[in-house]
């Protein structure tokens, strides 16, 4: 069974406040559901994905209070009060954030499923760590799944944008 | 309009058009979407491999709250069945189960929680059958029919020589049983999307695959609606890898779209897709290969036995693939091939990018580094040996486009100085190269339509129109690349417009490393006359002569200078500018059913490190040399051999969805394991090859495929390089290398 809290019995609903890339939100929800339904569905920020829905895979990486966390695992209840941010939150067309550059010039995404994801590990990975050696990008982006690229794509951008920080 | 004609610049490095949107997590795929009034739709799934149904209870669940629709086999209109070579596969199963995916009821309700609530509602009662979980049991005298025909799918073979004599002069002989595991595509994105009705009583599709207009083909079958009342609409996708291609949860979509009058959105979850997807074929292959005392292989005998799974899809293709490539890019005098896939009551096995291809090749280069072993040539040496030539003909005889592949990439693999290692403790280190061929196309006597469309759109883009899908492999960025080439335009000058069946000319599948290939080919077809018709207008409206004219980026040049924009021709057109071009995937002139003309080939080399105290294997560098022509997208190209190479470390050494009695063991991707960033080397190194044989108009080949082909039999090598293990076994786990290990003193320290 994938872990879908929302499924339980009834719980009285609970008004939930946040803010998430910059905006403060309400939201009225079950206290245990996932994180990952309120931003996709109540929110409709798309960016953050579910793959395999038990923190696995990391498609649904996000940061909470500044640190990154599948958010399929976190419950509503949790986020209360919270400073979230989501992929929509790191960079734009016309303002793209380095990482996301350094994502397209390197091929660090193809289906570009897992990419919002991964991009939040990275910025997550280069804010604690600028210059990373290859053993702390391993670590760093060791719970976020990529089938597509075997990681080289990405490896090549992480060290490009680290490059540019410089 | 004095802007200097800018050189057509080579397109092959930019960013994918794709790119953006998937960067900032823009882009809408087709499970992220919704509609009003949308309901959402569950699938009850049998709760055995193998059961009769004996009774179907939906009442209950279609009298629960929120519930908008409840089907039974009942409800479809017409054909129950689908599957893209022979529509075998019950689209809801009436009185029988054949395996644990099989779907028998389905409901639609306001909520994804009343859903589910209702499916738990729907009763139905089964009597169990015995379960046939392995081809052996399938193939016993008293196994029960699971298809009318019997339990055999497909049986294919080749025969060139006569096999028994070539084996009486044979110096040495290598005789092995390969097995190869249930592996799992794991696209990212779970199979999805929307389904809505539409007023003339059609459908709109909103949900992935990779031939858009099969789908829809399939979909008329089942419901009794015309095709022309079916819109697909089936790009962008998270993942397919072949997965995709044929249907999963469309049927069901459709019939509670069309029964509840609501558009109807089913998104799997990942143990929901695990139970009911495709897999790849899992394979026993027996080879017995001989050589004379030199190493020129003189025999090579193959039996394939393939777990099919309980229904065809492209069994049949895959097997007839697999036959095809069992003597891969060698010239063996004596040749015999028996292949036959056998329905289980297993997941149903299905296309997977390499299509039987990797099955084969593991086995096959498993032999011929065993006998180059025993004669004590080295490995590059006796592939040398017994290496096609250009003009060779393919595997199975037939007249195929003359190539230098094979020698290409096996010299490529040899210049490459060899890895310096740093060694540590406990450790052991090998190196181990594989190569093979791999054909492109569906093949002979398979229809294979291909085709596309030009056309000035009225905003002043040139688009480009092809029924491919973009599911990552970056069909987006081919074109594009293509297309700006072509007419020396830049990118902004260039709309694509792909993945919907309502707005594109049915260009064939997304498959079989195809769509580069037809691109390329559709634009050359195309280009001439459609820069003709471009230029013509042109002249008139800017007062200037045809014979100065060309087109560059934004629009039209004379002499260097920009005279007319495609926006300002498009504004004042009276008629539209298309063009349009349709033929068919090249095939051999021979008559050799499903045999291919163009073949892609790589080498692998592999360096590997074995932990001796654990067993573990991790892949320290993976080199991969590809000769496929000339590259059109760089990135796309180097992101498809390096994505695939990763994809088969985890077929070599940690994927597999196991079953016990017809029952999946893994749920989800904690105990179905797919290579994550620690297991993969970082630099990976990709090698393209892009000469052709003089007078090859053939063009670029796909590479989406040829990447996976040949690293598990390289690695599987450098395993025996390292440690003196052989292995005939997929994947390769760390507890069978320690058993080896063991067995063969490595590890003196541990009592036998």
């Amino acid at each position: 069974m994938d872990t879908e809290i929302e499924n339980q019995p009834v719980r009285p609903l609970t008004i939930l406040s946040f803010t998430i890339n910059g905006r403060t939100v309400q939201v009225t929800t079950d206290p245990s559901a996932r994180l990952a339904d309120i931003i996709r569905e109540a929110l409709d920020l798309t960016g953050t994905k579910i793959s395999c829905g038990i923190g696995r895979c990391g498609a649904c990486s996000v940061w909470l209070n500044g640190k990154l966390v599948n958010s399929c695992l976190i419950m509503a209840y949790q986020a209360e009060g919270s400073t979230i941010t989501t992929i929509e939150g790191i960079g734009e067309e016309d303002n793209l954030d380095p990482v996301q550059q350094a994502f397209l010039e390197e091929g660090g995404f193809q289906c570009g499923y897992c990419t919002p994801g991964m991009i939040m590990a990275v910025k997550s990975l280069l804010k604690d760590t600028p210059h990373p050696s290859d053993e702390e990008i391993a670590e760093g982006l060791s719970g976020n799944l990529c089938r597509c690229t075997g990681y080289s794509g990405i490896v090549r951008a992480v060290r490009r944008a680290a490059e540019k920080e410089q | 309009m004095t802007d200097p004609k800018p050189r057509a610049a080579a397109n092959n490095k930019q960013i994918r058009p794709d790119g953006i949107p998937k960067v900032t997590g823009r882009l809408r795929y087709l499970t992220d979407g919704s509609m009003d009034g949308m309901l959402y739709g569950k699938i009850k799934r049998s709760e055995f491999p193998h059961a009769l149904i004996t009774s179907i209870s939906v009442e209950k669940a279609a009298a629960m709250p929120g519930v908008r629709a409840v089907i039974t086999h009942e409800d479809v209109p017409a054909v129950n069945g689908f599957g893209i070579v022979m529509p075998d596969q019950p689209v809801l199963c009436e009185d029988r189960v054949r395996y644990v995916g099989d779907a028998v009821a389905a409901v639609a309700a306001e909520t994804p929680a009343e859903a589910e609530a209702a499916l738990e509602a729907i009763e139905i009662k089964y009597e169990e059958l015995p379960v046939l979980d392995s081809p052996e049991k399938s193939l016993s005298s008293e196994a029960p029919l699971l298809h009318p025909e019997g339990n055999v799918l497909h049986r294919n073979g080749y025969q060139k020589g006569e096999c028994e004599k070539g084996f009486n002069q044979c110096f040495c002989i290598v005789e092995e049983t390969y097995e190869v595991p249930r592996q799992m595509h794991t696209y990212m994105e779970t199979e999805g999307g929307i389904i809505a009705p539409e007023e003339d009583g059609g459908i709109s599709v909103y949900m992935g695959t990779q031939h858009g207009f099969k789908d829809r083909f399939q979909l008329s079958r089942i419901l009794g609606i015309e095709e022309e009342r079916i819109r697909v609409v089936s790009s962008p996708m998270g993942g397919s890898f072949g997965g995709k291609d044929e249907l999963n949860v469309q049927p069901y979509a459709a019939l509670l779209a069309l029964k509840s009058g609501a558009p109807v959105k089913i998104h799997q979850t990942r143990s929901e897709s695990m139970r009911s997807g495709i897999k790849r074929h899992p394979m026993k292959i027996t080879m017995r290969t001989g050589t004379d005392q030199e190493g020129h292989i003189l025999a090579h005998k193959v039996e394939i036995t393939a777990d099919t799974g309980a229904y065809s899809t492209l069994g049949p293709a895959i097997l007839d693939f697999a036959v095809e490539h069992a003597a891969g890019p060698y010239i063996i005098p004596h040749v015999e091939v028996n292949g036959v896939s056998v329905f289980t009551n297993n997941g149903v096995s299905g296309e997977f990018r390499g299509f039987g291809g990797n099955q084969v090749t593991f086995a096959l280069e498993g032999q011929i580094d065993r006998l180059a072993e025993k004669v004590k040539v080295s490995p590059i040496e006796f592939r040398k040996m017994n290496l096609r030539a250009e003009h060779d003909p393919g595997p199975l005889g037939q007249t195929i486009v003359p190539t230098m592949g094979a020698e290409h990439v096996l010299n490529a693999m040899e210049k490459k100085p060899p890895r310096l290692w740093r060694k540590k403790e406990w450790k052991q280190y090998g190196t181990g190269i594989a190569i093979t061929m791999h054909g492109g196309g569906l093949g002979y006597g398979r229809l294979d339509p291909a085709g596309g469309r030009l056309s000035l759109t009225s905003e002043g883009t040139i688009e480009a129109a092809f029924g491919f899908e973009e599911f990552g492999q970056g069909i987006t960025g081919v074109i594009e690349a293509v297309v700006t080439e072509a007419f020396g335009c830049s990118r902004e000058d260039v709309t694509i417009r792909i993945g919907d069946t309502a707005k594109v000319p049915a260009t064939g599948s997304t498959t079989a490393s195809r769509g580069t290939s037809m691109v390329w080919h559709a634009v050359q077809r195309m280009k001439g006359e459609f820069q003709e018709k471009l230029l013509d207008k042109a002249s008139a409206v800017a007062g200037c002569l045809k014979e100065k004219l060309s087109l560059g980026r934004g629009g039209f040049y004379c002499e260097e200078e920009q005279v007319l924009t495609f926006r300002h021709l498009a504004n004042v057109l009276e008629t539209d500018i298309v063009t349009t071009t349709t033929f068919d995937f090249p095939t051999t002139p021979d008559n050799m059913d499903g045999s291919h003309y163009l073949y892609t080939f790589a080498a692998v080399r592999a360096e590997v490190e074995v932990d001796i105290r654990t067993g573990q294997v991790s892949v320290a560098g993976l080199n991969q040399a590809v000769s496929a022509g000339p590259v059109i997208h760089e990135l796309g190209y180097k992101g498809q051999i390096e994505g695939g190479g990763v994809m088969s470390i985890g077929y070599t050494l940690m994927e597999e969805a196991s079953m016990r009695q017809g029952r999946y063991l893994t749920e989800n991707l904690d105990t179905y394991m797919i290579p994550g960033i620690s297991d993969v080397p970082f630099d990976l190194d990709v090698h393209p090859i892009e000469s052709l044989s003089d007078n090859d108009p053939h063009g670029p080949r796909g590479v989406g495929e040829i990447g996976t082909v040949a690293v598990a039999p390289a690695i599987v090598k450098a395993i025996h390089e390292a440690c003196g293990v052989w292995t005939n076994h997929l994947p390769v786990s760390p507890n069978k290398m320690l058993e080896h290990l063991t067995e063969r003193e490595v590890q003196p320290w541990i009592p036998k």
